[in-house]
């Protein structure tokens, strides 16, 4: 999943033969790791496949160069403004800005503010179900939603880190 | 329970007046817990001093229990806020020269003297709040959050029909934080104690059954999670 975006990130910026791809990917990609080549081309089949990439053809060294097409382009937007929801991983939200961030996105301001409010969902809704189970001596279950409140929280306080540092 | 309507306050100040509230309106039922955000000078503070009937009002009215606190004389409201309200204010405002307990005890006295279930209720108070072995210490010598909790312990010892809170989490760390609003949900809970809580924290406000977002001396919008849009409503509030 996150290969498909990250190459849709990247072709954004200018077009690519695919051993660069890998090169790039796997800074995009941080700390989860390298990408194996054999993901990167079958996912650039079904990319061109799908006609959200495309290939003008050959470079000087005779290797196939790949750029966006105008639907990778509506794709990887549609991608960017899409919040994580909250039982997915941090590393979800942290790839998709980083892509953001790479692509000098115009609507990060809007992306970090739909991402809040999911957060902030997820926040009254497990605080409601924390007092319940307070009142009920749950001390399991509460001590659980705690935890996950505590990872809400700081989640929370790094998005409002990036908007603070961007005004 | 609590009725305010259409309530304003001017400071006046020399020549300058400035409009703090500016025509407030709002309904909390008995035994509701209710939370107020919203930016620093907004009026928060303010309208909760009006509502413990420590300061009156320049226009509008608010009914408490049925009870116009405008038509009480300064003294009717002094029971009236001894029998009724507990109060946690943003700066404590404890007795500096006096004990943690002393402190704890003070609201009780005015009903003479103090017996030995009273007693028991402040020690469980002192320890419900953290404050064990402190008993003695005076006020003036404990840490800002230590203070706070004595202020919320006082607050809390009449067993109060409403508890007005300002930032009562405001210094504490998030794990004393969980305390006292524990202790909160217990006694509103328990006593079917009416809530009004004064918080710039979302993890504190979600307590609460519901929000008030305050604006600007008036109220911008009540929050509850049955709203459907009310999460992306407070993103941008909260920017
Ligand atoms: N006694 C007073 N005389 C003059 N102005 C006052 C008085 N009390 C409050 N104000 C002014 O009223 C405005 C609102 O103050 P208030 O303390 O109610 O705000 P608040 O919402 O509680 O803010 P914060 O979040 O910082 O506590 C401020 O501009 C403040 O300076
Ligand atoms: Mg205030």
């Amino acid at each position: 999943m996150s290969v498909k975006y990250g190459i849709l990130t990247l072709l954004f910026r200018q077009t690519h033969h695919g051993y660069e791809l890998k090169l790039e990917l796997d800074s995009l990609l941080g700390i989860k790791g390298k990408v194996n080549p054999g993901q990167i081309y079958t996912t650039l089949d079904r990319l061109i496949r799908d006609e959200l990439v495309s290939s003008p053809g050959l470079d000087d060294q005779e290797r196939k160069r790949y750029e966006l097409n105008p639907k990778g382009k509506d794709e990887l937007v549609g991608w960017l403004l899409e919040p994580i929801p909250n039982h997915g991983t941090k590393d979800d939200f942290f790839f998709k800005w980083n892509c953001a961030r790479t692509i000098h996105f115009e609507q990060e301001k809007k992306m970090l503010e739909q991402q809040k409010a999911m957060i902030i969902e997820g926040v009254l809704e497990l605080t409601k179900l924390k007092t319940e189970l307070l009142l009920q001596n749950q001390e399991k279950r509460y001590l659980l939603i705690s935890g996950m409140l505590f990872h809400l929280e700081a989640d929370l306080n790094w998005i409002n880190q990036v908007e603070n540092r961007l005004r | 329970m609590i009725t305010i309507e259409n309530l304003s306050k001017e400071f006046l100040q020399g020549q300058q007046s400035t409009e703090v509230l500016k025509g407030v309106n709002l309904n909390i039922k008995e035994g509701e817990f209710v939370a107020i955000m919203g930016p620093s000078g907004s009026g928060k503070s303010t309208l909760l001093q009006l509502l413990g009937g420590l300061d009156v009002p320049t226009n509008g009215t608010i009914q408490i229990d049925q009870k116009y606190l405008n038509g009480m004389t300064e003294k009717e409201r002094t029971i009236f806020r001894r029998k009724k309200l507990g109060f946690v204010f943003q700066n404590y405002q404890l007795l500096s020269t006096l004990t943690v307990e002393e402190n704890i005890a003070f609201p009780l006295h005015a009903d003479g003297k103090l017996t030995n279930e009273k007693n028991r209720m402040i020690q469980e108070l002192i320890e419900s709040v953290g404050l064990d072995g402190l008993n003695r210490k005076r006020v003036n010598l404990l840490s800002g959050g230590q203070q706070q909790r004595v202020a919320i312990a006082r607050a809390l010892v009449n067993n109060p029909a409403v508890l007005l809170a300002d930032e009562p989490t405001g210094n504490l760390d998030r794990a004393k934080a969980e305390e006292i609003l524990s202790l909160f949900l217990k006694f509103h809970h328990e006593n079917k104690q009416t809530i009004i809580m004064v918080t710039h924290d979302i993890f504190a406000a979600g307590f609460a059954d519901r929000i008030v977002l305050f604006r600007d001396g008036v109220v911008d919008r009540v929050i509850s999670r049955k709203d459907g849009d009310y999460a992306k409503y407070l993103a941008s509030f909260m920017a």
